[in-house]
Parts: structure tokens; C-alpha cells; sequence
């Protein structure tokens, strides 16, 4: 009896999700998906979730920032650049260090090596980002805290890409694959082994960083500071800690996503910008600081330029997504998921 | 011995605006002591320098003989300080049950955790009921018994009640009551302000009457109650 009960309220509220903004946009971006691959077949629907689960782990980074700091991070390309560099030497290392040295361990571990150290060096750089730029600026004003740490933010940017020009040049650094495995067939489209295990990587940072903040002692921490910054006080929490560790799990999930996808996208001075605008839009088109509704969006904007590269061609990429942005900023400025978020994980 | 806590000489303001001058008074362990004051005497201040949400220009503050001016909000509530705001500072996005863990984020022991929870249902049973729902959408009186619940999670000495009857029906206003009269014959100090001088005046034992950022009377809650300087300002009688 309770379980009926259970699953009519829960089918209840599932119709009740479609009529919002929210429901209305995933239905529709899941029929539109389906007529695309449709028409031109399924590769569609299988580069839309891959490329997708990136653009959701960037965005979710820059949600998080943005909902428990205030902080809209204009350098959010450059820790992606910050993962791609670590990872990009990581890999060249060990590959020198294989060579030297047949049949090691590091061999096998190499990709897994590469893009966790990437991870930890996104996340380093992060925390020192917080306590050498956004705390000094934090003890002495908090007036138009949004407007001057945006100013920041893109400073960060300029030192970090010209900071790239002037030690490791100007080329392109790249790898050609993780996996030595053959492409695998899926709905009679041929993927990459490497974009398989990269998207099984992203989903399982995305499930694990969700359990965290829902769950762990700390990650409720961090949704409390996002929600009433005086309450978490009130309650012992040390906000410098927060701060520290939002600066570094943001900065670690770009850096994250640019070494997953060193292999797409090699490194190179300005490289930052594409995955920043990326995941601009995504934050922009699901609402400012909201994170689960950020894993939909990307996904949501992935799609759309992928199929505007298919119909219109490569150039239109990025002017389909900036149109909706316009519209969506004119009809729904608090963004399709933005009416009421109360915190970073809460819509 | 030293008191519990013991203001001394403090001077508090924002920016270049002064709202305490020279504030001073004391609370012993056990006690259940009232601020009263009109409307922008300073009183909400007087709690968050407490609290340290606002740090004092001048004097010191010393909490069971500790200096405690000027620490950060965090550092005062792990010494045993817990601070009910007027406006509650819940976590909208949370629910009961989930602010109520956030209360006893200081505290280790997860068996003290589950008595004082279980206290907190006992005493509030309406939050109970309302375990699940999220805080922001809880009415005035739920998020007033919520606040106060989660301020006791930390297992304080000394509670900060800042305007517990605002905004509140007569009948929860009295439940509210009742809930802090519990709390401090179970050992609790309380430091209560209100703008309701005559609720005030009936529960507590000691009164300080706040004005200007000044403290100008202080004495037995039940001779203030009398006191005819007291009756014409705040009693309108």
C-alpha cells in the first residue's frame, strides 16, 4: 500500500517537474536529440553525452564558485589550461620513463596518473588562488564584491595565458591518445576508447562529488555557507576552510575536465577560452549557482552545438548557443532552472 | 570566581556610525537575564559583538574568563556560545532535519548528537513532524522554533535570544517562551532581548534596560517591572 502510495506522489511530482521551465526544456531537448539523430543518425545523441559530461563538470565548478562565493570566474578557462599543462607533462614523463624502463607499471597507470595528478595540481592551484588573491581582496572591502572580483578573475586569466606564452611557448601540447585500445561501435557509430573511458571518468566525478556535497559532513558545510553565510558561522563553520576547499574542488573539476580532454584539445596559450564559454552558457542557460541543474546543461548545450555544426556548419558553433543566451537573458533572466535556488545543490 | 560572561566597556559601530558606548554588564552561570531597549538602542548589536559577527572598537568581552572580543563567529560558538538571530540565519534549502545536524556541526560525539536531537523533538515536536520539509518553507513560528533548536544542537552554556516574540502569534509566542524556560531550568544561561517589555520582564530574573547604545538601568526584573522611569517608556503605563 505505502509503496503505491509512494510511486502515484512521485509520478505526480514527475508531471507536475514537466510543466516548470526546467521540464519543459529537458523534454524538449530529449525529443529534439531523438529527431537529430533521427535524421542524421545517432552519433549525435553519443557526442552530445560526451562531450556533454565535460561541459557539466566545468560548469558545475563555475556554479559552485559563483553560488558559494559570489565569485563569477572569468578564469575558469585557465584551470582547465592548468589541467591540461599538469596532465600534458605528466604523460610526457612517464612516456620517457616507459621507454627507459619496458615493461614497467607506470605503463598501464600513465592515463590514470596523468589526469589525477592533474586533478591535485588543479586543485593546489586553486587554493592558492583563494589565499593569495580572493582573501586579500576579501580583508579589505567587500563593496562591489561581485564586480571587483570579476575584474580579478579575468586578471588571473591574462597572467595565467601570457604566463603559459613565456615558459612552455607558444605550440601545441598534446597527446595522441590515453588508451592503446580499438574504437568501440555503439548504435553503428565509432568511438574512441579514450572518449568512453574519459566520459565513464567524468560520470564517476560528477556521482562522487554529488555524494559529497549531499552527504559528508563537510559538503553539507559548503551548501550551509552557499545558503546563509551568517548561519554557518553562527554554527562553527570556518569559513576560511570553505573558501579554501570551494577554491580548490572548482579549480579541481576544470583542471580535471582539460586533462580528460588533453587528447581532444592540446594545450596551448589561449586554449581556455572555447571550455570557458562553454561553460559560461551552460551556467547562464540553467541559472547562476546551481549546480545539479548544471549537469543538465551542459548536456542541453553540447547538444544544440553539435547539431548547429551539423546543420549550419562549423562556423555557427558558438552564434546558436549566444543567440539563446539572448533570449533566454530577455525572457528568463534567473535562467530556465533560476526561479527560486536556494542554495548550490537545492533548486 | 569569575562569571560567565562579563562585558566590559564596549564600544561597537559600523563604519562611522557608533552604536554602543561604553556598554557593560555581567551574567552569572544559571542565570536568565533580559536586555530590554526601544527600537535602535543597540540591543541586536550587543548580541552579535557576543556572537562576534561584529568585533568592538573598544573594551573587552570575557566568556568563563576568556577574552573573546573580536574572535570570528565560528571560534565563539565552539566555546559554547550559541547565538538565535532575529531573522533565524536557517538554511532555507535544507531541511529540519538537516539544520538541526548543522547546528552540532562542533560536535564530535555522535551519541550526544542523538540525545540532544531527541531533546530538541521533545521539546518541539511540531519540528518532528516537520523532519523532512525544507526549512524555507516552514511558517514564521516553525522557523522560530527551528532557529531556536538548532542554536541548542551545539549543547551551549550561554544562549543569545535576540527578539524570540517577533512577528509571532500571542499563542506560539508563548510556546516560545515556554521552550526557553525549559531550556534554562535544564542549566542553559540565557541573555533574551526584547522590544516586548512586559513578556520580558514576567520570565526573566535580571533586567538591563539598553538606550541610546547605553546601558541606564539594571535591576531585579520584577523592581523594573515597577519602575516608573521603565513603566512610561516601555509600558505605556
Amino acid at each position: 500500500m505505502g509503496l503505491i502510495h509512494r510511486f502515484k506522489s512521485m509520478l505526480y511530482s514527475t508531471f507536475a517537474n514537466i510543466r516548470s521551465a526546467a521540464g519543459i526544456t529537458i523534454t524538449l531537448t530529449i525529443i529534439i536529440a531523438i529527431l537529430g539523430a533521427v535524421d542524421k543518425g545517432s552519433y549525435i545523441i553519443v557526442n552530445t553525452i560526451v562531450t556533454g559530461g565535460m561541459w557539466a563538470l566545468m560548469a558545475m565548478g563555475l556554479a559552485l564558485l559563483f553560488g558559494v562565493m559570489n565569485v563569477a570566474n572569468f578564469a575558469h578557462g585557465e584551470f582547465f589550461m592548468v589541467g591540461a599543462l599538469a596532465a600534458y607533462f605528466i604523460m610526457t614523463f612517464s612516456g620517457q620513463y616507459v621507454a627507459a624502463h619496458p615493461g614497467t607499471w607506470v605503463a598501464g597507470a600513465a592515463p590514470f596518473l596523468g589526469i589525477f595528478g592533474a586533478t591535485i595540481a588543479g586543485s593546489l592551484f586553486g587554493a592558492v588562488c583563494e589565499v593569495l588573491v580572493f582573501r586579500q581582496l576579501r580583508k579589505r572591502s567587500r563593496e562591489q564584491w561581485v564586480m571587483n572580483v570579476f575584474i580579478l578573475t579575468l586578471g588571473i586569466s591574462v597572467i595565467l595565458a601570457n604566463g603559459h606564452q613565456l615558459l612552455f611557448g607558444t605550440g601545441y601540447k598534446g597527446i595522441v591518445k590515453y588508451l592503446d585500445l580499438p574504437s568501440i561501435s555503439i548504435f553503428q557509430t565509432l568511438i574512441s576508447s579514450d572518449r568512453i573511458f574519459v566520459f565513464l571518468l567524468g560520470m564517476v566525478a560528477i556521482i562522487v562529488f554529488w555524494l559529497f556535497m549531499k552527504f559528508s559532513k563537510t559538503g553539507r558545510a559548503i551548501r550551509a555557507v552557499s545558503q546563509d553565510e551568517t548561519g554557518a558561522l553562527m554554527v562553527g563553520i570556518d569559513l576560511n576552510r570553505i573558501q579554501i576547499l570551494t577554491l580548490a574542488i572548482s579549480s579541481a573539476l576544470a583542471a580535471f575536465s582539460g586533462a580528460s580532454l588533453l587528447f581532444m584539445f592540446p594545450a596551448y596559450p589561449t586554449m581556455g577560452m572555447a571550455p570557458l564559454y562553454n561553460s559560461w552558457f551552460v551556467v547562464i542557460v540553467v541559472g547562476m549557482g546551481n549546480v545539479g541543474a548544471a549537469v543538465i546543461g551542459g548536456f542541453i548545450v553540447a547538444l544544440f552545438q553539435i547539431l548547429t555544426t551539423v546543420y549550419f556548419g562549423e562556423g555557427w558553433g558558438f552564434v546558436v548557443p549566444s543567440a539563446l543566451i539572448i533570449l533566454i537573458l530577455v525572457v528568463k533572466p534567473s535562467g530556465i532552472f533560476g526561479s527560486s535556488v536556494r542554495g548550490v545543490l537545492e533548486q | 570566581m569569575d562569571s560567565l560572561l562579563d562585558v566590559k566597556h564596549i564600544d561597537v559601530g559600523y563604519g562611522f556610525l557608533q552604536v554602543l558606548w561604553e556598554v557593560s554588564f555581567t551574567i552569572e552561570t544559571g542565570e536568565y537575564v533580559c536586555l530590554i531597549g526601544p527600537n535602535g538602542a543597540g540591543k541586536s548589536t550587543t548580541l552579535k559583538s557576543i556572537m562576534g559577527l561584529l568585533s568592538p572598537q573598544k573594551g573587552d568581552i570575557l566568556f568563563k574568563g576568556e577574552p573573546i572580543a573580536g574572535l570570528s563567529g565560528n571560534k565563539v560558538c565552539r566555546k559554547g556560545i550559541s547565538y538565535i538571530s532575529e531573522g533565524g540565519n536557517l538554511f532555507t534549502g535544507m531541511t529540519v532535519r538537516e539544520n538541526l545536524l548543522m547546528g552540532a556541526f562542533t560536535v564530535g560525539d555522535k551519541k550526544q548528537l542523538k540525545e540532544t536531537l531527541d531533546f530538541v523533538f521533545h521539546l518541539f515536536p511540531r519540528l518532528k513532524e516537520r523532519e523532512k520539509q525544507l526549512a524555507g518553507t516552514m511558517s514564521g513560528g516553525e522557523r522560530k522554533m527551528l532557529t531556536i533548536g538548532r542554536g541548542i544542537m551545539a549543547t551551549p552554556s550561554l544562549l543569545l535570544v535576540d527578539e524570540p516574540s517577533l512577528g509571532l502569534a500571542p499563542l506560539i509566542t508563548n510556546d516560545v517562551f515556554a521552550a526557553l524556560d525549559v531550556l534554562n531550568k535544564r542549566g542553559i544561561t540565557l541573555l533574551l532581548v526584547e522590544q516586548n517589555a512586559v513578556k520580558a520582564l514576567k520570565v526573566t530574573g535580571r533586567g538591563y534596560v539598553l538606550e541610546k547604545g547605553k546601558i541606564v538601568l539594571h535591576e531585579k526584573s520584577q523592581d523594573l517591572a515597577k519602575n516608573d522611569y521603565v513603566k512610561k517608556v516601555f509600558l505605556g503605563v
